[in-house]
């Protein structure tokens, strides 16, 4: 039995590693940590968790962005499935919106307040958390960051973070995206331009931008590379930020980003619905899981996404839940790419407990993983790719 | 008399569609109370607004202690000594006396405002008035007449020269009226001058030196007071002799059944133990003071404000009334005295007013019948001689006699045989109240019943079959009109009881 | 002096709002190849049926001289609780929607009970049941985002009601019809039956209302049930349109709904307004939330052009009322 959970754990991380596109040798440097911990964690829920928490119950918490998306949802899954192994208690809690900046700071505090064993952290904003962790400091509450990291936090008060690394996740996108359109690309000319959209939710969070202009700097890498000019146009914020904007008049690749007035689900259909309805579009790309959902709304009435770009417009999504799989299932998305949430927070507890029992510890760095129609009910893919 | 402070002279004033002003003479003298009288709509209250520049004058001249002066607005023209006591109170209830006296003009220490110099201001100011009002009392806390006193506290302590008065009494009680003449009295030992705005015709006669009378926009004439009877005032307003002597005996028959009858209703302070009977046919009038409780038995009676005990018998039966809905089920309507506020709903047409107490008749399963409710309301209107365009009028838009009338056609459509009328022709002008006695008359003839609460006594002693006198949430007195009179009324309505 | 015209035919405010959207639908066009497309066009549609099916509703508190602004708010709540029986709860589609309605019309009632019997003052009173039901949309989702079953499915026969696919790949927006049914019939009620007749009548003047023996408190009560009864419409309107609904979002939807009444000529104070009015103000919203991105506006300008939108619109009536 203890073998067999070691055995699927030990795949699952190895084949999440080839899966995900980072550069390959810091996926190699991630492997030996998970490879480390995560069997230990298996085995303790297996045999004695008590014994392994030292007789001591700790107790943490855990403040996550929100509680909107089921995103979240895996994420306090795999809290709750670590404190369980390890018999620790963990209390997580989050604002009603990712919005709800001053909300998530009276959180934190509130928990420094609590004097708590250590404290989680998915900031919603990286800035308005500085003034929090460095009270935690003050108090002696070590803070393991997830989800996002801060990268201003004061010295010495986040002691590991566990984050995607959004960039790459983006680029992971466009690097999947790529190949299928390659053909229609390549034929491209400056005046028969090909127009590849991206849906950012906004152009504030760090996440999101990193992920966007990931997406984007990655892709104007490929086409240049396969000889072509390129553009970006839309959101000012992305064209500002973006490796090289070009110029739209002789570009021949021509990258709009659209970024809604709000976060609602409406309105990323409106700017995703924009993108799509122009007859130059071959592909778009929504950077999370409200703007894929945008472009699966969308598509609803355009009845336009496909998986070849022959025929259509080529599409991808970011995270995961219910409507995205089943876009991808009935061939409108040719994929997406999902992070782990619940490896996330499943590690974040862990980190928690080796710093309580002083232990060295370190980053770990998350990646995003690709998946599509033939991999998302394997083994190794399935159990991220929340509803 | 003293000398000439202001005159007006070939005042012209035009609206869209409307000559308010036709080229109107006025003269005030220092210490004098001039009588500015005229039907509603006469231009008073008009030219009142281009003397103090809230509106801008055609053409004439204004002459103020003889220098010409055009005051471009109220805080010019106050700051002159040309001042308005409004007929509203422009009073902020949440402040003190004191704060709404300087208003504007706050006494500032540094940068904070110095209530204690504010205070103390007004307090001499009050001693100076002869009124006792503590000047760190919030406004709201004050009577009526005391916040009119405020008023005109306000208007002396600008300095003021010339104070205009725009039907000041209109809330007041007898006693306040009184201590306002008091003040008044003193004001013109002052030398300032006034200007009286007023309906009443025996304030009149007892507080003003003379009289302007105005009509239609014109000038008519000025009569001095002590030399003229009220005949000679309401002819020059009306240009046609309307007085019409009392009744003389009631025209109910004796064996007259009883329609309604309440027995020891009360209703908080304003309603102890009032008992009467109506009959069918009959005016009843209610004679009183302001504040004697009437409008308050009335609505007490009607379920408008909650009662708390006290039996109503309606045709012998007794009755349960806790709501207006009640009360229109049983037949009986009530016509406010406040049209504006509680008779009309202003937004609606002409037919929906009338159709609003029985709309159930107008139905065609769910839907309203419109045809028939606008055929029903033209029938009222042809009955009723209401001026309007047509049914499809917005009632807003009508007089206050026709607006009188819409909600009379409510409650003879509801086809209520006890109608209670409040102040029936309260800023109605002198025509259209001689339409609104005879549409009474003639409903009592047709054995409707009606309450009548009026203050005015020429109205109770003309219309009333019989007549209950309050006093102070009382009934003091029960008068057949044969016995009645001015004098027997008023003892009444003043008469302590313990 | 509305209330003269023949049934179906615009009054002149309505008549001007048609005028406005034809000038933005041409001026759109102009500055958009992309938006001249039928798909274009239906996703206006999309997303003026939610807000179009608030703002009914929501124009009998406006009407009364109150305002509802839990809808938003609380068209989420409705959603995320309907989702939930059905993903969670593994319920028919058809008992979500009972559901969604049964709530709203709870919802509704108890902003009418606040302000009738209570007599909370209606912007404090719904402002509350918008933070009631911002809170009890994460507690009946157990706080995480629901997606109803899509299209591809089986049970998501729903959107069907709003958006046909017709057997050539044709998309039909036939929500349109349904919600302009609906619209009419609304105004029919509003003019042609007690309850709007008193609804109209409390906002000109409730005091002379009660007066007339008219039971204020009920007609009152009712004008905030339909409120709720169309944000529950509108919830099931926003389920069939949208794939993932998330707790905590909502705010703001009323003032989308709250301002297309306010451009189509209903009265922020009371008494005056039309039911077709509202909706077509709802249509120049939507225009404007859809169409300026389509003309390259990016999101802070959209915002702002909505803001100066709305107030013209009301200055059109502060004008109107100093004439």
């Amino acid at each position: 039995m203890k073998k067999r959970i070691l055995a699927i754990v030990l795949s699952t991380v190895m084949a999440l590693s080839m899966v995900a596109c980072g550069s390959a040798d810091k996926a190699a440097t991630t492997e030996p940590a998970a490879t480390e911990e995560a069997p230990a964690a298996e085995a303790a829920a297996e045999e004695a968790p008590a014994a392994e928490a030292a007789g001591e119950a700790y107790h943490f918490e855990v403040i996550v962005k929100s509680f909107q998306s089921t995103y979240w949802q895996a994420a306090v899954q795999g809290i709750e499935q670590a404190c369980a192994e390890l018999g620790v208690t963990a209390n997580s809690n989050g604002p009603a919106n990712e919005s709800d900046i001053a909300d998530q700071v009276q959180m934190i505090d509130n928990a420094i307040e609590q004097k708590p064993d250590g404290i989680g952290l998915a900031a919603c904003d990286t800035n308005s958390v500085l003034d929090s962790l460095a009270k935690a400091l003050e108090a002696g509450i070590p803070v393991v960051c997830f989800d996002t990291g801060v990268a201003d936090a004061p010295e010495g008060s986040v002691y590991a973070t566990v984050a995607t690394d959004n960039t790459a996740a983006g680029a992971c996108a466009a690097e999947n995206m790529f190949p299928v359109i390659e053909e229609v690309v390549k034929a491209a000319t400056a005046d028969a331009p090909v127009r590849i959209g991206e849906v950012n939710q906004d152009a504030t969070a760090l996440n999101i931008q990193q992920r966007g202009l990931g997406f984007i700097n990655k892709m104007i890498e490929l086409c240049t590379a396969a000889g072509k000019s390129v553009a970006v146009v839309g959101n000012e914020f992305y064209v500002n930020a973006c490796d090289n904007a070009g110029d739209e008049a002789t570009a021949e690749v021509i990258i709009e980003v659209g970024v809604p007035a709000q976060t609602t689900v409406d309105l990323a259909a409106t700017e995703a619905n924009k993108i799509m309805s122009k007859d130059d579009t071959i592909a778009i790309f929504g950077s999370n899981q409200t703007t894929a959902e945008g472009v699966i709304t969308a598509n609803a009435t355009l009845n336009k996404l496909s998986t070849d770009p022959a025929t259509g417009i080529v599409a991808a999504g970011f995270d995961a839940g219910t409507p995205q799989k089943a876009a991808i299932n009935a061939g409108q998305l040719i994929g997406s790419v999902t992070q782990s949430p619940l490896i996330m927070g499943y590690k974040c507890i862990y980190k928690l407990v080796d710093i309580c029992d002083v232990k060295e510890v370190s980053d770990i760095p998350m990646y995003g993983y690709w998946y599509n129609a033939e991999n998302m009910d394997a083994a190794d893919i399935a159990p991220n790719l929340y509803d | 008399m003293g000398e000439v402070i202001l005159t007006m002279k070939g005042i012209d004033k035009s609206f869209p569609g409307v000559h308010a002003l036709d080229h109107v003479d006025l003269e005030v003298r220092k210490g004098e109370v001039l009588a500015l009288m005229g039907e509603n709509g006469a231009g008073k209250s008009t030219l009142m607004k281009v003397l103090t520049g809230i509106y801008k004058k055609d053409s004439g001249t204004i002459t103020y202690e003889g220098k010409e002066v055009e005051f471009k607005n109220t805080r010019e023209a106050q700051d002159a000594g040309v001042v308005i006591v409004h007929q509203e109170l422009n009073m902020l209830g949440h402040l003190t006396v004191a704060q709404n006296l300087f208003i504007g003009r706050e006494f500032k220490k540094g940068i904070t405002i110095d209530d204690k110099k504010m205070n103390e201001e007004a307090k001499k100011l009050f001693e100076k008035l002869n009124v006792d009002i503590d000047p760190t009392e919030k406004m709201s806390n004050l009577t009526v007449g005391k916040q009119q006193m405020c008023e005109i506290a306000k208007a002396v302590s600008f300095d003021a020269k010339v104070i205009i008065f725009d039907e000041p009494s209109a809330a007041l009680t007898e006693a306040e009226i009184e201590e306002m003449f008091k003040i008044i009295r003193d004001l013109k030992k002052k030398d300032i001058a006034m200007v009286y705005i007023s309906h009443r015709m025996d304030e009149i006669k007892v507080i003003t030196d003379r009289v302007t009378v105005m009509r239609d926009g014109t000038y008519v004439g000025t009569l001095i007071t002590k030399d003229c009877t009220k005949e000679d005032i309401i002819n020059m307003m009306v240009g046609r002799v309307i007085y019409e002597d009392p009744k003389t005996h009631s025209a109910v028959p004796a064996d007259a059944p009883v329609v309604l009858k309440v027995e020891n209703l009360n209703a908080g302070k304003m309603v102890q133990n009032v008992s009467f009977e109506l009959h069918k046919g009959e005016i009843l009038g209610f004679s009183g003071l302001m504040g004697a409780g009437r409008t308050e038995t009335a609505r007490a009676l009607f379920g408008a404000d909650p009662k708390e005990s006290g039996d109503i018998y309606i045709n012998g039966e007794k009755v349960t009334i806790n709501s207006p809905e009640d009360a229109v089920k049983y037949g009986i309507g009530y016509l406010s005295e406040d049209r504006k506020r509680y008779g009309i709903v202003v937004q609606k047409t002409v037919a929906e007013n009338t159709t609003m107490a029985c709309l159930y008749n107008f139905m065609k399963g769910i839907f309203i019948d419109k045809k028939k409710e606008e055929k029903v309301a033209q029938d009222y209107v042809d009955a009723l001689a209401t001026k309007t365009p047509g049914v499809d009028q917005l009632v807003v838009n009508l007089s206050g006699g026709n607006q009188q009338k819409v909600v009379i056609a409510k409650w003879l459509a509801r086809n209520c045989d006890i109608l209670i009328f409040d102040e029936p022709t309260r800023g109605i002008d002198v025509g259209a109240k001689n339409e609104i006695y005879k549409l009474m008359n003639k409903l009592a003839a047709e054995g409707k019943s009606i309450i009548m609460i009026s203050s005015e006594m020429t109205e109770i002693l003309r219309m009333s079959d019989r007549i209950v006198i309050m006093c102070e949430g009382k009934k003091t007195g029960e008068i057949d009109i044969a016995e009645a009179t001015q004098e027997n009324i008023m003892n009444l309505a003043t008469r302590e009881i313990n | 002096m509305a209330k003269k015209k023949p049934f179906g035919k615009l009054n002149g405010r309505e008549a001007m709002v048609v005028g406005i959207i034809i000038l933005m639908i041409i001026l759109f066009s102009l500055l958009s190849p992309t938006f001249r497309t039928y798909s274009t066009f239906v996703s206006v549609l999309d997303m003026a049926y939610y807000i179009a099916l608030m703002a009914i509703g929501v124009t009998f508190p406006l009407i009364t001289g109150g305002v509802d602004l839990s809808i938003g708010t609380g068209l989420i709540c409705y959603s995320l609780f309907g989702g939930y029986l059905i993903v969670h709860k593994d319920m028919p589609v058809v008992v979500a929607l009972l559901a969604c309605m049964v709530l709203s019309i709870i919802i509704g009632t108890l902003n009418g009970f606040l302000i009738a019997f209570m007599e909370l003052p209606p912007f404090l009173a719904t402002l509350c049941t918008c933070m009631i039901t911002r809170g009890l949309g994460s507690l009946l989702s157990g706080g995480f985002g629901v997606s109803w079953p899509s299209a591809l499915e089986e049970a998501g026969w729903f959107r069907k009601i709003f958006r046909f696919t017709s057997a050539n790949g044709r998309v039909i927006p036939i929500g349109i019809v349904v919600v302009v049914v609906l619209v009419l019939l609304m105004n029919f009620i509003l003019n042609h039956t007690k309850v709007g007749r008193y609804t109209i009548a409390i906002g000109s003047n409730k005091e002379a209302t009660r007066l007339s023996g008219v039971n204020v408190k009920f007609y009152h009560v009712f004008a905030y049930v339909i409120s709720g009864f169309f944000a529950g419409l509108a919830a099931i309107a926003y389920s069939a349109t949208y794939v993932t609904i998330y707790p905590g979002s909502g705010a703001g939807f009323e003032l989308d709904a709250i301002g297309g009444a306010i451009v189509g000529g209903v009265s922020a104070s009371g008494g005056v307004g039309t039911i077709v009015g509202a909706f077509l103000g709802v249509i120049v919203i939507t225009l404007m939330k859809v169409g300026l991105p389509f003309i390259g506006l990016q999101a802070n300008w959209q915002q702002i052009f909505t803001g100066l939108v709305l107030i013209g619109a009301v200055l059109i009536d502060v004008v109107k009322k100093k004439k």
